[in-house]
């Protein structure tokens, strides 16, 4: 089985929601179930770089119904939105699902959807690559892994969503730049003043950042100190 | 049996290793497949002296600067390649082999279809059949 990254020009629902006055930087599709009459049932997590309120989605974004609209605790600009759209809103989404590709990771951001899907082998990459050039005009593969496990599809994603919804950006970006790095591997594959120098901060400001997600972390397994 | 392998880079010398290593057998014969991207082979082939490390026949050939797979298509016929080795010299961020321009023109190539394997330094496109 074949792990792939691609990328291709902004269409469906996530261009809708850039295209919006919202300054939308990023939607990612967390899940997205059919409903009757050709519409679907999608979750998404939408990043802007100010408040945006139901309302205001709501008037840009006629032909959509906002089922539910929630805000991330800790980064504020994060939103999670439950929306009923028609199924030509996730068009990527339906062409992975028809050709038997297991949608991973569909984002919008900078004028691109970037997907991640799951195909068989070479040769259901080039089916499942010609469906996608065929709709979208052409796409960019990104890159490529083996494995051997089917991995969480699309929609597998709510502990990441739990998580990532109660860690600020800048604890975010030190535990994605430390795992990224091999700072959790054992053994380790790069030192804590090594993380502390690529995101240009100090070495004491690395470690609380890191004991402050152990310490959400924990807080959502065990709940608060007693 | 004989093998293409693809250099865009001078510094790809783990990924030939790993191919001449694990993938090629002695007695093959292996075709280093310069891009133009990658300058003089000399010091590369050198360093890994295929006819005596791992006892394979080989040529240095070029493929023009405006290549497009059809013509790697063309020459992985003309020679019957069975298998075409591509060297990871990038990742993604999520630690997949970056596939540049080069290499999805191959991937997608009607002409050319088989078993995509990746390695930690080299994509392999082996079982070669080659269509119209």
């Amino acid at each position: 089985m074949l792990r792939i990254e691609f990328q291709l020009g902004m269409a469906g629902i996530p261009s809708r929601l850039l295209e919006t006055g919202e300054a939308v930087e990023s939607i990612e599709i967390d899940n997205a179930m059919p409903v009757a009459n050709s519409a679907v049932f999608l979750f998404l997590t939408v990043r802007t770089d100010s408040e945006v309120t139901e309302d205001s989605l709501a008037m840009e974004l006629p032909g959509l119904e906002i089922i539910d609209m929630s805000q991330a605790e800790v980064s504020s600009h994060t939103y999670y939105l439950g929306v009923i759209a028609d199924s030509t809103d996730v068009t990527v989404f339906g062409l992975l699902t028809e050709n038997r590709a297991i949608p991973h990771r569909i984002v919008g951001k900078n004028s691109q959807l970037e997907v991640v899907a799951s195909v068989r082998d070479w040769n259901h990459l080039k089916e499942v690559a010609s469906a996608v050039e065929e709709e979208y005009g052409s796409l960019e593969l990104l890159g490529t892994t083996q494995t051997n496990r089917i991995g969480f599809p699309l929609g597998s994603n709510k502990i990441k969503q739990s998580m990532s919804g109660k860690l600020s950006d800048e604890q975010l970006e030190v535990l994605e730049t430390a795992y990224q790095m091999g700072y959790f591997k054992v053994p380790q594959e790069v030192t804590a003043e090594e993380i502390a120098a690529e995101l240009d901060i100090s070495r004491s400001t690395l470690s609380e950042r890191l004991r402050r997600v152990q310490h959400n972390f924990c807080k959502l397994l065990f709940g608060p100190q007693e | 049996m004989s093998t293409i392998i693809i250099i865009d880079s001078v510094e790809e010398e783990s990924a030939v290793e790993e191919i001449l290593d694990s993938i090629v057998t002695a007695g093959e014969t292996v075709y280093f497949l310069r891009l133009s991207s990658a300058r003089g082979l000399g010091p590369l082939i050198q360093a890994i002296n295929p006819m005596l490390n791992y006892g394979v026949e080989y040529t240095i050939d070029c493929l023009p600067e405006n290549y497009d797979a059809s013509d790697l298509a063309a020459f992985a016929v003309e020679v019957d390649a069975s298998r075409i080795c591509i060297g990871i010299s990038e990742r993604t961020l999520t630690g997949k082999a970056r596939i540049d321009d080069a290499t999805q023109s191959i991937l997608l190539h009607d002409g050319i279809s088989g078993d995509l394997v990746v390695g930690e330094d080299a994509i392999i496109l082996e079982e070669l059949e080659y269509g119209q």
